[in-house]
């Protein structure tokens, strides 16, 4: 049926005109992949002060995370990529990851809106959906730290 | 003629039960095995979905807070294609011009696309 050529495909719609001079430069963190739509419409014009501290505050976060916790997060990101970016399996490379970001750079991961009482989803010892369903392994009290009765097992050991 | 009479004290009962053992389980607790699977699945099932929506939560709360980093691009990207819109006006025209009774931003409907298509 579509024997024609599409005429509005994405190729010929790229503006390359760059920013005008007048409005400052910033180095975009170029994660942007689709339009949000917003409450006001001259929100793109009058915000652009505040859009450009937004993305130099994250631009500093992910310089501070790539110079304090590269390892981690490159575990993280690599385990994430293999399992279609399911956060449940990833949960041990993700403590991992926020314990070096909280002791760090102090930042921490909070849900909010969890259920009081509940610990929150995502340091809880077992995940239900995860293929491994233990996020310890045995004899360790967190991920990568050994419990007192196993360390002095160790020690005898050795 | 004598009529036929029943025997002195009567006829002996009648046996139609059968006098067999019942064998195996009562059947009532076959209806308490299978209520008893029942719930510990159903008991599964409430926390296995108690568990997915802690993780929607999670999953929402991170596109939350991923928000204002994605919009602040886009507007950027928006302004920048405004800003050369008007430019290219003035440049035809000399002068630029309203479409809208309105100082509402609106999302243009129409592009600009470059006659020669380049991209490096």
């Amino acid at each position: 049926m579509a024997r024609r050529e599409p005429q509005f495909n994405q190729t010929v719609l790229i503006d390359p005109t760059p920013m005008p001079e007048h409005i400052p430069k910033v180095e975009e963190i170029g994660a942007s992949s689709a339009p949000l739509m917003k409450a006001y419409g001259r929100g793109e014009l009058e915000c652009m002060k505040e859009g450009r501290k937004v993305t130099r505050c994250a631009a500093s976060v992910l310089k501070d995370i790539n110079q304090h916790c590269l390892d981690e997060f490159r575990q993280n990101w690599n385990c994430l990529d293999n399992h279609n970016h399911q956060m449940w399996q990833c949960r041990r490379s993700e403590r991992v990851l926020n314990r070096c970001v909280f002791e760090k750079i102090g930042l921490q991961k909070v849900i909010p809106d969890t259920p009081k009482g509940d610990v929150p989803v995502h340091l809880r010892d077992k995940q239900l959906f995860a293929n491994r369903r233990s996020v310890l392994y045995p004899g360790e009290s967190d991920v990568g730290v050994l419990k007192e009765r196993f360390k002095s097992e160790q020690r005898q050991g050795s | 003629m004598p009529q036929d009479l029943p025997p002195a004290g009567g006829y002996e009962a009648v046996q139609y039960k059968r006098n067999i053992p019942i064998r195996g389980l009562q059947p009532v607790w076959y209806l308490v095995g299978c209520a008893a699977i029942m719930a510990y699945g159903w008991r599964k099932v409430f926390l296995g979905n108690r568990e997915k929506n802690e993780l929607g939560r999670e999953k929402m709360w991170s596109r939350i807070y991923i928000t204002p980093l994605l919009q602040a691009e886009e507007d950027r990207d928006q302004a920048r294609r405004y800003f050369a819109d008007q430019a290219r006006e003035k440049e035809l025209l000399g002068s630029t011009s309203r479409p809208y009774n309105s100082d509402r931003f609106v999302r243009p409907t129409i592009t600009y696309s470059p006659s020669k298509v380049t991209r490096d």
